[in-house]
Parts: structure tokens; C-alpha cells; sequence
């Protein structure tokens, strides 16, 4: 978490979409700036990139006010993938409140997946976080191209870890709405759990999600 | 990992106020631009509505109208533009507030950005930095620990060599040891025989001197008992004849001068086993090598078989400066294999030259030969192919060790069946060791 004022009454929280390089992070959250309505949300802040490669970070925030009087700010960040830019993407993952893992469905990307997957969990224990407790979701991303691991396999990979493995494609626009609402709700039940945001606060689940996933007019 | 420093912070997500992100140096230019197209006033409020910069004038004379627009940081407001005018003086003031405030806009999320990016920047170089100075400390370390094992490695070496040293004396001289206790039992052999009939020569004179005691014993008492001459004569001789002295006068000479052969035979072998082992010198002298060569074979003597012959083609040398003792040793173990590499029929010459090369010195046999995958493993230590108990194996690992301690060297060529020979060189003023 990176900011809890109570006296405030004011809240910051932090995801982040972490995964191999080129598995669609980015694009991820473009098409949730897109599909999402101004309303509940910033601009998208896309920091340099090169060669269309992110090397720092994008952030794309998120605000919202329970009737209470509440109000919770939500940063959501990528990291960059390539293995290069460890450095960054320990530094970007400091206090996330849940994490999105955006993987390659591709054939070739497998071992990759397994590979950042690997440096997901070490770097989340380098800053004090265990993959054990943060709220994660699976994303298996690119499903509308052709050489891809087929679902069941995934399925039956991923199944033993407990975790929710979801399908998306991110550069089509689907999965991507639905992956974000599944790590929200988790994230957000277990804030809940620790600060008690729905009996001290008087934060409602359920109208913090659809205010935030409100869906803009114009898609 | 740290979360202590400061200079993440914005990587984490902490807030900015507006104040943190655009200085007044920054928007002033803008808004003096914007009162010139006709404005009373501009300002950029910040969330406590503080005035971060204003221009203009101080105080509007009213009636004016005025325009507000949020600023926003991350897309949440986090201050104002405030633009006062004076009514009907300002074409489209509307358009020219929204103008003003994307630019501020544009400013904010730009300086946001630069922040942002220069941030990660230096925590990344910073830390990569950091790994630099503990991988720089790390291999410092490593390194020094390194130096010291090579420093106590050059120590162990020393101390493993001269232990190996030592070890390898002991062994010289039990090989040594050996090779005298195999001697010990042919000499035995050699001085026990002349001593044999040495003494059985010496119990009979002792047997003859007491006959001659007897004899001379008789004529005393004769003499004092006046015995008459004729009679005396008779029996004399009578008793001279049973004492059998005419045998015993005979035979005396024969038996003693037969002992003292046997005797000079034991004192000459003595002498041998003293020169072969060089008791009485120590270090290096100047050796005639053929005497060495000589006396080795003497005392070899009692280990060549009846039949055997032994060729000695021995040209004159120079002397050699060397240890003799030392180098005897080596043609003793060359000599012995050579004598043992066949039981009947044995033929083994030694020969000896001196050329411009050097000392050359070769022993060969007609014996059984060496089998050829036997040959690379001679030198060997522990190498035997003799019975269990007869050869200790280091033999010729000895005998090469000494001669290349003198400069030279020792070869051996041989064919199975047919014989072997062994080539030891010494090149002149080698040696002196």
C-alpha cells in the first residue's frame, strides 16, 4: 500500500502488471484506458520508451469516493519485461497491493513465462512481499494468434497453484476488462480484510468495482 | 530491499502536490504572456488555494468576471487557474483560459514524466552502482583470500617436498640395508668356508703339538732316568711310531700354510666389502671406476652360478669426481639383475671406455630379456618381476636416481629371451656431487 491516511480519510493503492517482455502489459492497460470511462480515472502516463519497449514504467490511476466520504486512489503500473531492467522492475513492485501476470500464450514463450514467473517471486520477496499472500491473477495473453498453448494444457498446469488463470487478448479487447475486475476484487478483499474498509469506512464492494470498471459511452 | 531512500519514492506511487512538480520561475512567462492579451489577473492556486504565482493586477477592480479550471496531477486536481478580467474587454476569454490551462497542463505531466524517468534512472544507476562497490569488495576479498592460499600453498609444497625427501633417504637406505643383507648371506658363505677348515686345521696341529709334547715329555723323562742310549733309541722309536709323528711332521707345514691362505682369503673379502660400500670415506673423491666396477663384481661373487661366465673388457678411465659409494651402489643392482637373468649358460660382460662423449659403461647378459610392455614400467618404484619377497621393486629406480644425480644417465635395451643390456653414460666433469 503506499498511502493510508485515516484521519484524511484517504487511501493509495498500488497494482502492478508484471510478465515476460512483449507479453502485452502495455497494452493492457491502453485498452483499459480506452475501455474505461474518464469518469473514475486519469490519463495514462506512458514514461519513454524505445523501440516501442517500455524501460521505466506506465501508470494509468484510478479514483474513487465512497458515499462516505472515502476516497481511494488506485496507481496502476507496468513493469518493463526484458530481463535487463531487473533494477526497475523490483523498484516498480514496492508495496503493490496485487499483481496482474500478463503471460505469452505462445509455444515459444513458455519457458519465458516460467522465467519471469520465477523473477516475480523473487522479487516480491526482495521487497518484502510473498507471492503466498499478495493477490495475483494469471493472464494468458495473444489468444487470437494461432501458434498458441492450447487451454487445457494451461489449465492443467496452472490449476495445482490455486491461482485464477484467465484468457485475453489484449490487442482485440477482450479478457483484458475481466482480468482487471478479478485482481481488483481480490485486491480490494484483502485491504478490506487488513483495514476494514466496508465497516470503518463504509466502502461498498461492489460500488467501488463498478465505479471504477465503469465502461466509457463511445466504445 | 531498501524503502528507505528517499529518491524512490515517487517509483512507489507516493503523491506530489502541485508545488512539488512546476516552480513559479517555471509558469511565470505564460501568465505574464496571458495578462497582455488583455486579462486583469492570472493565478495558479494550489490545493490550499495558496498562490503559487500571480500576475496581473493585485487587486481587480470589480465589476470583473472570472474563469477557473482545475489543474490536474495523475488526473486528480490538485490546484487552479484563476483568470480575472474585465467584462466585454477580452475577446473569447473562455478560449484563451482553456488555451492557458492545457498548456499548464502540458508542463505538469511533462514535468511529472522527466521526474518520474530521471528517478528510476538514478535509483537504477545507483543501485547498479551499489552492486558494483559489493562485487568490487567481494572480489577484493576473494582475491586476497586467494593470494594467501597461494602464499601457504608455496609453504605446504615445501613442507610436502621436504617430507617426499626425507621419505625417499629412508627408502635408499633400506634399499640399501637390503642389498647388504643379501650380500651379508653370500659373504657368510664365502668367509665361513676358509674359516672352516681354518679351525678344523687349527684343533688338528692343536692335536699334533700335544703328540710333540708327549714325544719331547718322553725324552725328558728318559734323560733323568739314565736310561741307557741303545735302549732309549729303540724305544723311541717305538714310540715315535705310535704317536705317528714322521705323518704329523709331514703334514704341519701343509695345514698351517693352508690356514694362512684361508685366512689372507677372508681378509681379502673383508677388504672387498669395505671399498664396495665406501665405510671409510664419505662425499665425493675422485673414483677410478673400473675398481669400482671390479670390487663390485667381487662382491657379487658369491651370486654367480658355477657355470657362469663373466667378460670384463675394461679400458683404462679418467677418474671420475663422484660419490663411489653412491655409484657402486648402482652398478651393484645393475650387476645383480644382470646376474639373475639366467641360471645355466650365463654369459655377462662388462665393458668400459672413455671417448670424447664421455665415460660409457655397458653391462650385458644373455639372459631372459625384458617382455616389452614391461619396459616403459622399469623405473618404476615398487616395479618388480620377481616373486613376492625376492626384489623390493626399487632396484633400478635407485640406480638410475644416483647415476642421473651425477650427470648421467641409464638406459636399457633388451629382447625377450635373448638378453639385456644396460648403458650407463657419464659425460666428462659431471659428476662432483
Amino acid at each position: 500500500m503506499i498511502e493510508f491516511d485515516e484521519q484524511q480519510k484517504r487511501m493509495v493503492l498500488k497494482l502492478v502488471y508484471y510478465g515476460p517482455a512483449m507479453s502485452g502489459k502495455t497494452t493492457n492497460l491502453l485498452t483499459l484506458h480506452d475501455q474505461l470511462s474518464l469518469q473514475g480515472r486519469g490519463e495514462l502516463m506512458l514514461l519513454d520508451t524505445t523501440e516501442d519497449r517500455t524501460i521505466y514504467f506506465d501508470l494509468l490511476p484510478f479514483f474513487y469516493v465512497a458515499p462516505s466520504g472515502m476516497k481511494i486512489k488506485l496507481k496502476v503500473y507496468t513493469v518493463p519485461g526484458q530481463v535487463r531492467h531487473d533494477a526497475t522492475r523490483k523498484a516498480v513492485l514496492q508495496r503493490a497491493d496485487g499483481v496482474v501476470f500478463v503471460a505469452d500464450s505462445q509455444t515459444a514463450g513458455m519457458s519465458i513465462n516460467f522465467e519471469s514467473f520465477d523473477n516475480l517471486e523473487k522479487n516480491l520477496s526482495m521487497v518484502g512481499l510473498s507471492i503466498e499472500h499478495i493477490p495475483l491473477v494469471i493472464q494468458f495473453n495473444k489468444r487470437d494468434l494461432t501458434d498458441i498453448v492450447a487451454e487445457e494444457q494451461i489449465r492443467s498446469a496452472w490449476g495445482p497453484t490455486g491461482l485464477p488463470v484467465l484468457m485475453a487478448s489484449a490487442l482485440k479487447g477482450w479478457g483484458v476488462l475481466e482480468t482487471f475486475k478479478e485482481v481488483l476484487g481480490r485486491t480490494f478483499d484483502a485491504v478490506n480484510a487488513r483495514h476494514a474498509l466496508t465497516s470503518r469506512f463504509g466502502v461498498d464492494k461492489e460500488d467501488f468495482l463498478t465505479t471504477i470498471l465503469t465502461v466509457a459511452d463511445d466504445v | 530491499m531498501i524503502e528507505t531512500a528517499t529518491h524512490i519514492e515517487f517509483i512507489i506511487g507516493t503523491e506530489k502536490r502541485l508545488t512539488d512538480i512546476i516552480s513559479r520561475a517555471e509558469i511565470e512567462p505564460l501568465l505574464r504572456s496571458l495578462i497582455k492579451a488583455g486579462p486583469l489577473s492570472a493565478s495558479v492556486l494550489d490545493e490550499a488555494e495558496q498562490p503559487l504565482c500571480r500576475q496581473g493586477q493585485d487587486a481587480p477592480v470589480p465589476p470583473s468576471d472570472e474563469i477557473r479550471h482545475n489543474l490536474l496531477v495523475e488526473g486528480e486536481p490538485k490546484g487552479a487557474l484563476l483568470i480575472t478580467f474585465a467584462p466585454d474587454q477580452v475577446s473569447a476569454p473562455e478560449a484563451l483560459a482553456l488555451l492557458t490551462r492545457d498548456a499548464l497542463q502540458l508542463i505538469i505531466n511533462n514535468n511529472l514524466k522527466r521526474m518520474l524517468t530521471t528517478e528510476v534512472h538514478t535509483s537504477v544507476v545507483q543501485e547498479s552502482y551499489d552492486q558494483l562497490v559489493a562485487t568490487n569488495k567481494q572480489l577484493m576479498e576473494s582475491e586476497k583470500k586467494y593470494r594467501q592460499l597461494a602464499l601457504s600453498l608455496e609453504q605446504q609444497v615445501a613442507e610436502r617436498t621436504a617430507e617426499l625427501q626425507k621419505a625417499y633417504s629412508r627408502m635408499l637406505q633400506q634399499e640399501k640395508l637390503a642389498a647388504v643383507g643379501g650380500l651379508a648371506a653370500g659373504m657368510a658363505h664365502e668367509i665361513n668356508n676358509p674359516n672352516g677348515f681354518v679351525r678344523s686345521n687349527l684343533v688338528t696341529c692343536n692335536r699334533y703339538f700335544q703328540k710333540v709334547h708327549e714325544m719331547v715329555n718322553y725324552y725328558q723323562l728318559q734323560i733323568a732316568n739314565n736310561t741307557p742310549l741303545m735302549q732309549l733309541q729303540q724305544e723311541s722309536d717305538k714310540k715315535r711310531r705310535e704317536l705317528k709323528l714322521d705323518f704329523v711332521f709331514a703334514d704341519a707345514p701343509d695345514l698351517l700354510a693352508q690356514s694362512i691362505a684361508g685366512s689372507d682369503r677372508i681378509a681379502r673379502i673383508v677388504a672387498d666389502l669395505k671399498s664396495f660400500s665406501h665405510v671409510d670415506e664419505s662425499g665425493a673423491a675422485d673414483a677410478d671406476l673400473n675398481e669400482e666396477l671390479k670390487r663390485t663384481l667381487a662382491v657379487l661373487a658369491p651370486q654367480i652360478p658355477a657355470d657362469a661366465q663373466i667378460i670384463q673388457n675394461l679400458q683404462p678411465l679418467p677418474t671420475f669426481d663422484c660419490n663411489p659409494g653412491l655409484l657402486s651402489q648402482s652398478f651393484f643392482n645393475v650387476l645383480q639383475n644382470a646376474l639373475q637373468s639366467r641360471s645355466a649358460g650365463l654369459v655377462v660382460t662388462v665393458a668400459s671406455r672413455s671417448d670424447d662423449g664421455g665415460i660409457k659403461i655397458t653391462i650385458s647378459d644373455n639372459g631372459c630379456g625384458i617382455a616389452r610392455e614391461n619396459l616403459p614400467r622399469l623405473f618404476e618404484p615398487f616395479y618388480t618381476s620377481k616373486e613376492v619377497g625376492s626384489g623390493t621393486g626399487m632396484g633400478l629406480t635407485i640406480a638410475r636416481d644416483i647415476i642421473t644425480g651425477a650427470g648421467g644417465t641409464l638406459e636399457i635395451t633388451s629382447t625377450e629371451h635373448s638378453g639385456t643390456t644396460a648403458t650407463i653414460l657419464l659425460p666428462h666433469g659431471a659428476g662432483k656431487r
